[in-house]
């Protein structure tokens, strides 16, 4: 990514914070939810026109840290000086009035309202009872051309894709005249194309004088756009250091208290020598699951998989890259019996499972880790035990003719705790108090006691914390060493490429290719993602929308 | 600096704070009395010597709290699964007009086979009623909650229909003959009304808690109410939970319906139920969807309504005034909920840096 080093580069040159005070100071920040402490006593600050980035695993404090200085929650103890004066930020309105303004991992737009609309919501109208959109649309091509950020003023938002809503939601920061920006997580949904383009925009936005905050979890991100970078752990600063002084493996260390980064990549293609081989037999070895142009519609009953076919082999992860929104849903809900198909079929070891009930084909042997542990794979007011029943409560040892057999539930939940080592809060307490890390383990253990010949992981991984990530990564290569075809749906590229064995991308409910692992490149994934065959540029990545 | 938050309370307070909102709705009832020019206390001490101070006033309290549980319970049992029945009024009436159709017929003139055969009718007819909507539900995804108050209208004017024709007792009045006396539950406390349909109420509520806590359609049916994606997803069947959450559900108000004719008015009428079915949402609302809240509820409710009727026979005041008691306990109760979990907390902060905070 030669656009990432150029960044890098420039990004240093604006760097010097002895010109001047520091623009945001927070000192000794200190914030509590209940019991757990988000941040103690934080120290930050910003210096004008640098890219300042905020790195931390999950559940480091980041996005909390941020969320004081853009005035969502007020701190315990702590003083936050901008432009040298004592701030008391109590709202994102006084927020905005020093100059700040956040844009937000998940966004905050009207999906209905064109982006003109979406940027002017809650400002005063030089008009009295109209809006006065021509002004407003003068100003955001302005604002638009000034900094890079491409985007039509009268387009819908809902048809925008999720790099151009981001850029609608960095331009309504930026009409609000503020200079210094907060990203939270910026990166989390784009391609690496219309990442790249993201990162041109913020060199450009600082090169005339904007300070910016990224929030990120991504080494790689620090070291291609920041100047400085403030590492977080447990709500507590580890430190803050000049980018150039550094690199990914002393910051995983500051990160994480340990050095990861190589455990992780290692992975790719297994890891140890005997799985080397296991995957090595699994080319040649047969397919579990057969998807043969299958057609099926989505929520807005729009044909949404198209003639999508795809093998998945015994004893190889699959991966499925491709950006959030491209039928990656869709086609686990096929498979799992979720959603009807309309035409082609599936094929699971033998058996055609097109259209048969969901507890039939996982009767038959599907395993399947869902996307949203917390309202799909879980009833987070149930016990562990009831939890993990949820699929085999009607069969014995769980019941008999009419009742439930709490005796073996409980025995059963004692066994996947030891087994898949969930920290729990009581086997009484309803599984709503435990950490996502824990969730995912418990929905990992009802799964994989299944014994499947077929797992679906569906972002398995997100939202966790890089412990629970490697775990879950092991168990995933541990089923696949077992002989299980293991199906790996992820937004998160990194992931994708450091354990599947071979990677397929989908777009628009299309499968684009397939290859090896060892023959995949990021920058052809990337592309094939964003939907382009062999040509560059970031027009035809929002190609996904226009067809809605 | 003055932070004002929201705390997860430590203890339990989930026991005392439901009677404590009852009482503050008791407070605001007795400033709209004095309003109306009445004593306040003087009104309270009736009412509670009316559902309370007499044998027959227990009785009374206790024949009313029957049918209130049994129509909590249907509606409680739907809104475990998630489903909304408003039409427990409707269903009550068709279990009335079952149990009335027996109760006049040959068969209702069977000692011992009667009084099953008009429970088990009352049961069926509220019970495959409560299916319309369910089907409904399953095949077309109609709302069930508009499908279930439209059809109390249907059951209303349909049994109208057949008083004023069919099932007409000779005279002028639209009502059935009365039923054998086979078909009519025995009195269990003498001289009183207290019927045995009271028995039949607390067999249902031990019979709601297993079914929903100890089997196995129990954990499908709680499990599709407690969060439908997860239960279709691990592979229960939503369309079976249901139709049998809803046949249930109607079952347990045409049981209701049934009693009010064996054991109560002896025979069916318009206006045999004073809005019991839709008194059983708040109930069931009120009773966490629980057979022993529910249980608790319905007494308390059953109380209401047999001391104001006391206070409206002594001191005039209409029984409206029940109602709206009714409607300022549930006011009451439902904010008390909010603050039985979670408490107003202002803090006062130092505003220096000072790094007071320990872990934990």
């Amino acid at each position: 990514m030669t656009t990432n080093t150029d960044a890098l580069k420039l990004g240093r040159q604006r760097y010097d914070i002895k010109d001047g005070e520091p623009l945001v100071q927070m000192k000794s920040i200190t914030c509590r939810f209940g019991n757990l402490i988000a941040n103690q006593n934080v120290d930050f600050d910003l210096a004008r026109g640098e890219i300042h980035a905020l790195l931390g695993e999950n559940g480091a404090g980041k996005t909390t840290l941020m969320s004081i200085l853009y005035g969502l929650y007020r701190p315990e103890t702590g003083e936050i000086y901008v432009r040298g004066e004592r701030a008391n930020i109590k709202s994102p309105l006084d927020a905005m009035n020093h100059g700040i303004a956040m844009v937000h991992q998940h966004f905050l737009l009207t999906p209905p309202h064109t982006v003109t609309e979406n940027i002017i919501v809650g400002l005063k109208s030089r008009k009295r009872i109209f809006l006065d959109t021509s002004n407003a649309e003068r100003k955001i091509v302005e604002l638009s051309k000034k900094y890079g950020l491409k985007v039509d003023p009268s387009a819908i938002v809902g048809n925008l894709s999720v790099g151009e809503q981001q850029r609608v939601e960095i331009i309504k920061a930026l009409y609000r005249d503020i200079d210094i920006l907060i990203l939270d997580e910026p990166t989390s949904m784009l391609t690496p194309q219309e990442e790249e383009s993201l990162f041109a925009a913020l060199q450009s936005m600082v090169d005339q004088g904007l300070s910016i905050i990224f929030i990120t979890h991504k080494l790689r991100e620090v070291m291609a756009v920041s100047s400085r970078v403030t590492v977080l752990k447990n709500g507590i600063l580890m430190g803050t250091v000049k980018t150039s002084d550094t690199n990914e493996s002393d910051l995983a260390r500051m990160m994480v208290g340990r050095s990861v980064v190589q455990q992780i990549s290692g992975q790719r293609g297994g890891g140890g020598t005997e799985s080397e081989v296991v995957a090595a037999q699994a080319k040649k070895s047969q397919a579990v699951l057969e998807i043969k142009n299958v057609s099926a519609l989505n929520n807005s009953k729009i044909l949404f998989l198209k003639d999508l076919s795809l093998e998945l082999r015994k004893g190889e992860i699959l991966g499925i890259a491709g950006v959030d929104g491209n039928g990656q849903s869709e086609l686990a809900e096929v498979i799992a019996g979720l959603r009807k198909i309309q035409g082609g079929q599936i094929i699971m070891d033998g058996r055609a499972t097109t259209n048969l009930s969901p507890r039939e084909i996982r009767e038959w042997g599907l395993a399947y880790i869902p996307e949203d542990r917390l309202n799909t794979g879980l009833i987070l007011e149930y016990t562990i035990a009831q939890n993990l029943i949820l699929d085999r409560w009607y069969k014995a040892p769980y019941s008999g003719k009419l009742f439930l057999n709490e005796q073996e539930m409980r025995k059963f939940a004692e066994k996947v705790i030891a087994d898949f080592d969930v920290r729990t809060t009581g086997l009484e307490a309803q599984v709503r108090s435990m950490s996502g890390g824990n969730l995912q383990k418990v929905v990992l253990g009802r799964e994989l006691s299944r014994n499947p010949k077929v797992l679906i992981a569906h972002n398995p991984t997100r939202g966790l914390d890089i412990g629970a990530t490697e775990y879950i990564h092991k168990q995933l290569i541990k089923q696949r060493d077992s002989g299980v075809g293991v199906l790996l749906l992820s937004l998160d590229l990194d992931e994708v490429m450091s354990i599947s064995d071979r990677i397929a991308v989908i777009y628009e409910g299309k499968i684009m290719a397939v290859t090896d692992n060892e023959n995949a490149d990021v920058h052809t994934i990337g592309l094939l993602m964003g939907g382009n065959v062999g040509k560059t540029g970031f027009q035809k990545t929002s190609g996904i929308v226009e067809k809605k | 600096m003055k932070v004002i938050t929201l705390q997860r309370r430590s203890i339990n307070f989930k026991s005392f704070i439901p009677f404590l909102s009852a009482g503050l709705a008791f407070v605001v009832g007795a400033i709209i009395l004095y309003a109306a020019g009445v004593d306040p206390i003087n009104a309270y001490q009736i009412m509670l010597k009316g559902a309370f101070g007499s044998i027959r006033g227990i009785a009374d309290t206790l024949v009313k709290t029957t049918s209130l549980l049994l129509v909590g319970l249907a509606v409680a049992v739907a809104f475990k699964c998630r489903i909304w029945n408003i039409g427990a009024e409707g269903q009550l009436y068709m279990g009335a007009l079952g149990a009335a159709l027996i109760g006049i017929t040959a068969i209702g003139a069977i000692p011992g086979l009667a009084l099953i055969a008009v429970i088990a009718v009352g049961f069926a007819f509220g019970g495959s009623f409560g299916l319309i909507p369910a089907a409904l539900k399953v095949k077309f995804g109609v709302n069930e909650i508009i499908v279930t108050v439209l059809l109390n209208f249907v059951v209303l004017l349909f049994i109208s229909y057949l008083l004023h024709g069919p099932i007409k007792a000779p005279g002028f009045n639209p009502y059935t003959p009365e039923i054998f006396p086979a078909s009519q539950l025995p009195i269990i406390l003498p001289h009183t009304h207290l019927h045995a349909g009271i028995i039949i109420a607390a067999l249902a509520a031990i019979a709601v808690y297993i079914l929903l806590w100890k089997t196995k359609i129990g954990f499908e049916i709680r499990s599709v109410g407690a969060n439908i994606k997860a239960a279709r997803y691990a592979g229960m069947n939503v369309a079976k939970s249901t139709f049998v959450v809803m046949g249930v559900s109607g079952g347990l108000a045409g049981v209701a319906g049934a009693i009010l004719v064996s054991g109560v008015q002896l025979q069916l009428l318009e206006g045999i139920s004073p809005g019991y079915g839709f008194i059983g949402v708040i109930i069931a609302l009120l009773g966490r969807q629980h057979p022993v809240g529910v249980a608790v509820v319905a007494f308390f409710f059953a109380a209401l309504m047999s001391g104001s009727q006391v206070m409206y026979r002594t001191l005039g005041i209409p029984s409206a005034f029940a109602d709206t008691l009714q409607a300022l306990v549930l006011i009451f109760v439902l904010i008390g909920e909010l603050f039985t979990r979670w408490k107003i907390k202002t803090k006062i902060i130092k505003e220096s840096g000072s790094s007071a905070i320990s872990v934990k």
